[in-house]
């Protein structure tokens, strides 16, 4: 499908930024003339959902108020979500009576919300139930990596082929192919490779393209490479953002990389992870490594 | 055509090219004969000595001559260097319409409308042959290239060949002067030297113009029939070959082209005419307006033809030269004849990639315009002007360094440019609409994009942008964006040069090369007179590029300047440090080594890297004035500073810089009034007293010199200048220094003296000098002035100095730097020396380990022939049906809820995860561990080697598992990925099928480990050797490697290390129990008995032979120390066994009894360091092999720390090869 495109893309730079995680960028570059009504409403949906990347969460929940429009309520809703885990239930409650209704529950960016907040829960079909049907780039990024997430790389396939017919070069498309490549394996790994590192030539270096950059030379056996780009990520996170109270915490999954990385360059640095295990308590990383361990003692006992 | 210059001028008769330089000589209608250079575009010389038209004119292939023939009979032989005609050779009795040079003798020919052709002698300047038979004007003749005959064209309607083989003989024949002069006059009329060879006829009104084919036996011809004739001959005919319609007028000229096979004409139809010399069809017709052609020329050498009409001339080349080509990286893909070729920079190798296709129509200017390549699909697309403009897109394939000569079938489509714009993404322009197609690489169009200025070219501008260019300017466009990202008015750009970090951008223009960022901001723009032609970026940011003849640099602030001149023109392609690559006119790769010292040194400057500078200006000779020009021009004159010799211009480039203690080392080389002059002013803007007071002196300027004493306060030296002063009889400096001083009686002696005798008088009173002022009044008498009334007189002193001599301070900023610079620079001499000292020891230390893996390796290949038979086929039962459990991952339930999918969406089910299909697959512990399952690894650990006690192993358990998953981040908010890493990644693995898990311990890390054991045991730090061999023994059950080859190296590596590990635990326990002697030296004895390496060996030895001759037990002593003269220790070590051996020959007794014999072989019990002796009866750790005593079974093994001793196990399973 050949789109034939209009007039200039006035939101493009804010998108990439955000799907690039150059948050900060993103929030800075945000003041653009000559917006329409839609667009504004897009544009402060990604300035705040930046501001819930860099975990900025009580920041949006001040800033949006009864008045704002449903996008934005929903993007309060995950902020909340997100900031204070104690509260979920009646959050998700929140989310649902959303989603009951006729108009906002079809909503593009209600549906993104909750298929994030019921990711977040692993109830991946209550996640499916809201987003299958897609209808953004973002929803069908989402519906990828929640296949992704279910190992099924077929469904996964499938989602990327209708982003791909209706917009091979989005950012979106080319990242959703490389999450892909990267659960696929195999020779699909340099495809994936070589999408960041399009990225990388093309916009400014973030820390997730890094990072992502990273996990592909991992997958190819190459650790020594993983761990400069790692590194390298880490001090772009400091550098970056240094206002911000997220950047004390270090980017969790530049950690936890980082983590397998030295395992594997055979210099293990506890470090890093009593780092990921301050900042990031929750991180799938540090709950694997625990469950680890009282896996070792429970086979222990067979042989006692 | 290609235009490559144009004249304006009287009607052009006569043309021709000088062989070597670019040089055009054009005889005109008034008479005058022009030499212009029309590389350079002007005019160089005019030769006006003909009346009336010059319609003939020829430069000879190696003098520096020119003939030249007139409607005024005359045949004129000029010297275009002296700007000379030599002499006139006359005897024609009509215009004379061409002359030409014969390539090899002294002889002219010339064609006439006497009717006559006549050949001259230029050297003896005589006419040698007169060729009659033409019966109307002759309009041309000329000589064959190479054989000894002439071909004319007359109006009479035929063309003729003339032999001239005797004329020839008769000249080469030593016949004196005087014989050929009666001979010749014998000849003038219907001799014998030239004969008509053959008359062609065929043209049906006057021949104009014939010409030879350069290597064929063809002939040209043109006529006022409109026709172009092609003829053919040979020793005995000639005939008639072909026509060539299609003038509409008098042909006036006609050749063969010198290189490609076709045809030039030209006529009064105002149209040059191009034919295919073999079709015998037209190619191509250009025509002018207004002016008809007359005459044509063909470069002898290069591709370049000229033609004469009514005002003018124009010089002109039919196709393009320049070879399509594209850079990447180290390799260069370039278009030549009909293929695709490939160059590596780095090794220079040149190579034939896939053929391309020959273009379809004969038509000129067809071949690859333009090459674009993306490196990582490996394609290529090729731009040519077929069809109004194409593409040709081609897949090198992976293997094809190939020379199949079977041309791909290329992905083709009609487009004014095509380029990469991403790796697999292409656009072509649509010029009619002014759009860029998107097409990936199966030529199907993705998107489409209208283009923001109507385009007639784009190019690549970094990925997903293109930068368009129109007539009159350029702007870089986003494909995604839709944005113009710059814009930046230019002249016509023909060619774009990237920067090697894409920040910079060249544009080349005809005459103009623009530099500008990325964003098209301008950064400088230069202006050529020659035409650019091409030009690359080196890794210093400097754009090197070429004109027609020279190589040229740019420097980032548009400072530019000639490398070298060129002959011919190249194309560069690259430039890597001080070598050009580039492609010439051929479509040879040709590298070209430069001297770039002068625009890095430039380049250095205008970055201010003074270390840089400096290190150039010591170690290289660039000099002269232009450079000293460019430093002070630029600023610098403190650099310029350290090239020059001359004092004078130091002293002046010292001031310029205000570098003071130069300038004052130079004044006084040249100690020269002004100078000195000129440093006191530098010096006293400066502050430096010193210097001020020092120029002052020896300039003798005493008054300056008294001011300055007075203002710095230096009232001493003033003094002494009034001293001298007087001494000099200067009696107003006497009395200014007084004055200064404050010296009121100076000044009243000063004035006494000088015979004022009422100023005195009148100083003195006014000062209060009552005695010296009545004495003064008493010698004036009445004389006595008056002083003025109602005024207090005060004491006139010089005012105290701020500051008391001194200079100021200075901020030392040039000259700092600029000698920081220097002494950095030296320093960082000293540092590299030091490194590479360093070095040096480094590099022994690697060679001694490397000596000790020799060792080892051989000592492994022994073990290996021992061992080998009896591992072989050990454990094939165990874990071989874990293959079984293979489960077919769940395909058939998302079948059927894809089918569903039309109305109801239902969720899929959950796939297999990776580590899941992983502990389904795996029987090698490692990998068990790796997916998490530990209870599974731990039970094969347990059944292959007999392991129970996993405590050593649980870190690396941890390990394994956390080393299997990476961690992606992918969409903002939402949950990570975690991804499973999978092992023996290479390009060729199909996606979706699960490899197993990285592991994270391999072999080789355990042979170092190895190694850095062994360096530790020789330096004695055996806790530390012990750590890491029982590290390798607690890694090697979770070493997985891929061959049975080292499957048996690892189980080599288990029994090397076992020694070592038994061996320093009995020596560690031997130095824990100094109490017990006996047990001291059974465990030292023991020791040696460990099978060690021999630098081991000699330690354990040399210990074992201490500790026995400290106890008395001589004869045990004597025995190791034989042992050791064995082994062949170092010196020292033989010296003491040697004394030993003496000692205990004497007195060969033990006192105490030890649990040792030697001469029966044991081994030891790895529990209890008891020695076993062949025979008794032992059990074995099933994992390490180490042995025990009988009641050790059960027990936890004391090597290895791991197994049961005793227990049952099949054996290590450590690489998949033994479970397949």
């Amino acid at each position: 499908m050949a789109s034939m495109a209009a007039g200039p893309d006035h939101l493009f730079n804010l998108r990439n930024s955000f799907y690039l995680g150059a948050y900060q960028a993103a929030i800075n570059n945000s003041e653009i003339p000559n917006l329409s009504q839609e667009d504004i409403v897009e544009r402060d949906c990604l300035v705040h959902r930046s501001y819930i990347a860099l975990g900025s969460y009580q920041l949006v929940i001040n800033e949006i108020d009864e008045a704002s429009a449903t996008p934005l309520q929903a993007v309060k809703l995950l902020a909340m979500y997100l900031s204070s885990p104690e509260n979920k239930e009646s959050t998700i409650a929140s989310l649902r009576e959303w989603l009951a209704d006729p108009t906002a529950g079809s909503n593009a960016t209600v549906r993104l919300i909750a298929g994030t907040i019921f990711m977040h829960e692993e109830d991946y079909s209550e996640a499916l139930k809201h987003t299958h049907s897609g209808g953004t780039m973002d929803l069908h990024a989402l519906n990828v990596q929640i296949f992704i997430k279910m190992h099924r790389s077929d469904y996964a396939e499938k989602q990327l082929r209708v982003m791909q017919q209706f917009d091979e070069d989005h950012t979106l498309t080319q990242l959703a192919s490389a999450w892909l490549n990267l659960a696929v394996g195999g020779s699909k790994i340099q495809e994936a490779y070589l999408i960041f590192q399009d990225f990388s030539e093309k916009y400014p270096m973030t820390s997730l393209i890094l990072n992502s950059k990273a996990v592909c030379c991992m997958h190819m056996g190459n650790f020594e490479e993983a761990e400069t780009l790692l590194l390298d990520a880490l001090n772009k996170v400091s550098d970056d953002e240094p206002t911000l109270s997220y950047s004390d915490a270090k980017d969790p999954e530049t950690l936890a990389n980082l983590v397998v990385c030295s395992i594997h360059v055979g210099k293990p640095s506890p470090r890093y992870l009593s780092q990921l295990k301050l900042s990031h308590p929750e991180h799938v990383l540090v709950k694997r490594a625990a469950s680890a361990e009282d896996n070792f003692e429970r086979a222990l006992q067979s042989f006692a | 055509m290609l235009t490559k210059f144009e004249t304006k001028s009287n009607r052009v008769k006569g043309l021709t090219f000088h062989p070597k330089r670019p040089w055009i000589l054009a005889s005109l209608h008034s008479g005058v004969i022009q030499l212009w250079d029309y590389r350079m575009g002007t005019l160089i010389d005019r030769f006006d000595e003909h009346e009336g038209p010059v319609r003939g004119v020829h430069f000879h292939n190696s003098q520096p001559l020119f003939v030249s023939g007139g409607d005024d009979y005359k045949i004129k032989v000029w010297n275009h260097k002296t700007h000379r005609c030599l002499f006139t050779l006359l005897g024609h009795l009509d215009y004379i319409r061409t002359v030409q040079f014969h390539h090899e003798n002294p002889w002219i020919v010339s064609a006439s409308d006497d009717q006559t052709i006549r050949i001259w002698n230029w050297q003896s300047r005589t006419c040698i042959s007169v060729l009659t038979g033409h019966n109307h004007y002759v309009m041309c003749a000329s000589f064959h290239p190479k054989e000894d005959l002439v071909v004319s064209a007359s109006l009479d309607q035929t063309v003729r060949v003339w032999d001239i083989g005797s004329l020839k003989k008769k000249t080469v024949s030593p016949a004196d002067d005087l014989m050929r002069f009666t001979q010749m006059n014998s000849d003038l009329f219907g001799g014998v030297d030239a004969i008509v060879k053959y008359v062609l006829e065929g043209h049906d009104r006057g021949v104009n113009w014939a010409s030879f084919h350069p290597t064929l036996p063809l002939i040209v011809s043109g006529a006022d029939d409109r026709q172009v004739k092609l003829w053919r001959m040979n020793e005995t005919k000639a005939w008639e070959v072909d026509t060539l319609r299609g003038h509409m007028n008098n042909v006036s000229s006609v050749m063969f082209h010198a290189k490609q096979d076709i045809i030039v004409s030209n006529s009064e139809d105002k149209s040059i005419r191009v034919w295919d010399a073999t079709k015998r069809t037209g190619i191509q017709t250009f025509r002018r307006e207004h002016d008809r052609f007359w005459i044509l020329a063909v470069h002898p050498e290069i591709n370049l033809l000229a033609a004469g009409h009514d005002n003018g001339m124009i010089v002109f080349k039919l196709e393009r030269e320049r070879p399509a080509f594209a850079v990447s990286g180290d390799s260069l893909f370039y278009a030549k004849d009909r293929f695709l070729r490939y160059y590596e920079y780095s090794t220079q190798k040149d190579a034939q990639v896939i053929p391309i296709r020959r273009p379809g129509t004969p038509s000129l200017n067809q071949s690859p315009r333009t090459l674009s390549y993306s490196p990582t699909e490996n394609a290529v697309l090729i731009c040519s002007d077929v069809d109004g403009g194409s593409y040709e897109l081609y897949i090198i394939p992976k293997d094809s360094v190939g020379r199949s000569d079977v041309v791909q079938d290329a992905k083709r489509g009609t487009g004014g440019s095509a380029v990469f714009i991403a790796r697999n993404r292409f656009a072509v322009l649509e010029k009619s609409t002014s759009q860029v197609l998107v097409k990936n690489l199966k030529n199907e169009v993705v998107k489409k994009s209208s283009l923001p200025i109507p385009t007639d070219a784009i190019f690549y501008a970094g990925t997903g942008n293109l930068l368009c260019r129109s007539e009159d300017k350029v702007v870089i466009f986003d494909l995604q964006q839709r944005l113009v990202l710059g814009e930046l008015q230019t002249p016509f750009v023909r060619y774009v040069v990237w920067s090697n970090d894409m920040e910079n951008v060249a544009l080349l223009s005809k005459h103009t090369i623009i530099i500008a960022s990325k964003k098209l901001v301008l950064q400088c723009t230069l202006h050529e007179t020659i035409r650019v032609k091409s030009g690359a970026w080196d890794d210093n940011g400097v754009f090197i590029y070429t004109t027609l003849n020279h190589i040229k640099y740019c420097l980032p602030n548009g400072d530019s300047g000639i490398i070298r001149t060129l002959d011919v023109p190249i194309y560069i392609t690259k430039v890597s440090g001080n070598t050009i690559f580039c492609l010439d006119r051929d479509g040879k790769n040709r590298a070209i080594t430069i001297n770039a010292t002068e625009y890095i040194f430039k380049l250095a400057l205008l970055r201010k890297r003074y270390d840089h500078v400096m290190s150039m200006i010591k170690n290289s000779q660039l000099c002269g004035q232009a450079m000293i020009a460019y430093l002070q021009q630029k600023g610098f004159p403190e650099v310029a500073l350290h090239f020059v010799e001359d004092e004078r211009v130091r002293f002046n480039l010292a001031l310029e810089s205000g570098n003071i203690s130069v300038a004052v080392a130079s004044a006084t080389e040249i100690n020269e009034k002004e100078q000195w002059y000129r440093l006191g002013v530098e010096a006293l803007r400066q502050g430096n007293a010193g210097i001020v007071e020092f120029a002052y002196q020896q300039t003798k300027n005493f008054e300056r010199l008294s001011f300055l004493y007075l203002i710095t306060g230096k009232l001493d030296k003033l003094s002494k200048l009034m001293k001298i002063a007087e001494v000099k009889n200067n009696v107003m400096g006497q009395f200014h220094n007084a004055l200064y001083l404050g010296d009121v009686k100076e000044r009243v002696k000063i004035l006494e003296n000088a015979g004022h005798l009422p100023l005195a008088y009148i100083t003195a009173s006014v000062h209060g000098l009552t005695d010296t002022a009545e004495r003064l009044a008493t010698e004036l008498g009445d004389n006595v002035p008056s002083l003025p009334e109602g005024k207090t007189p005060s004491l006139l002193m010089p005012p105290s100095p701020v500051m008391c001599g001194g200079d100021w301070p200075l901020l030392r900023v040039m000259k700092g730097i600029f000698e920081g610079g220097l002494e950095s620079a030296a320093r960082g001499g000293a540092v590299d020396e030091d490194e590479e000292d360093v070095g040096g020891d480094w590099g022994e230390g690697l060679d001694m380990v490397d000596v000790d893996g020799m060792e080892n390796r051989d000592i492994e290949a022994i073990l290996a022939e021992a061992e080998g038979a009896e591992e072989d086929n050990d454990e094939e039962g165990g874990w071989g049906e874990l293959e079984g459990l293979d489960l077919p991952p769940e395909l058939d339930t998302p079948k059927a809820s894809a089918n569903a999918r039309s109305s109801v969406f239902v969720t899929p089910t959950q796939g297999m995860p990776v580590s899941h299909i992983w502990s389904q697959k795996s029987s090698l512990a490692a990998e068990q561990a790796a997916a998490g399952s530990f209870d599974t690894a731990m039970r094969l650990l347990n059944r292959q080697l007999g392991i129970k006690n996993f405590a050593p192993l649980k870190s690396m358990f941890i390990d394994l598992f956390s080393g299997s998953q990476s961690y992606l981040r992918a969409f903002s908010s939402s949950p990570v990925v975690p991804l499973a890493i999978e092992r023996g990644w290479s390009e060729s693995n199909s996606p979706n099928v699960r490899g197993p898990p990285a592991l994270v311990y391999d072999f080789s890390q355990q042979e170092e480990k190895l190694k850095s054991g062994y360096k530790a045991t020789t330096s004695g730090k055996l806790t530390e050797a012990l750590r890491l061999f029982l590290s390798i023994l607690h890694t090697i059950p979770l070493v997985v490697v891929e061959s049975r080859s080292e499957v048996d190296e690892v189980k080599e590596l288990v029994i090397i290390v076992k020694e070592y590990v038994l061996g320093l635990k009995m020596e560690l326990k031997r130095r824990e129990t100094k109490d017990d002697p006996v047990r001291q030296q059974e465990l030292a004895a023991y020791f040696t008995h460990c099978n060690l390496q021999l630098p081991h060996l000699r330690l354990a030895l040399f210990s074992a032979m201490g500790v026995c001759y400290k106890s008395k037990n001589l004869a045990t002593a004597y025995n190791f120390a034989k042992r050791l003269l064995e082994t062949n220790p170092v010196e020292s070590q033989a010296k003491t066994a040697r004394q030993i051996v003496q000692a205990a020959e004497r007195n060969m007794t033990d006192t105490t009894e030890l649990n040792y014999d030697f001469r029966n072989p044991f081994v030891i019990c790895g529990s209890t360091y008891v020695p076993i002796y062949r025979g008794q009866k032992d059990v074995s750790c099933p994992y390490c092999t180490a042995r025990f005593v009988p009641s050790q079974e059960g027990n936890i093994c004391g090597v290895c720390d791991l197994a049961v001793i005793g227990a049952d196990a099949s054996g290590l399973i450590c690489s998949p090869s033994q479970v397949r």
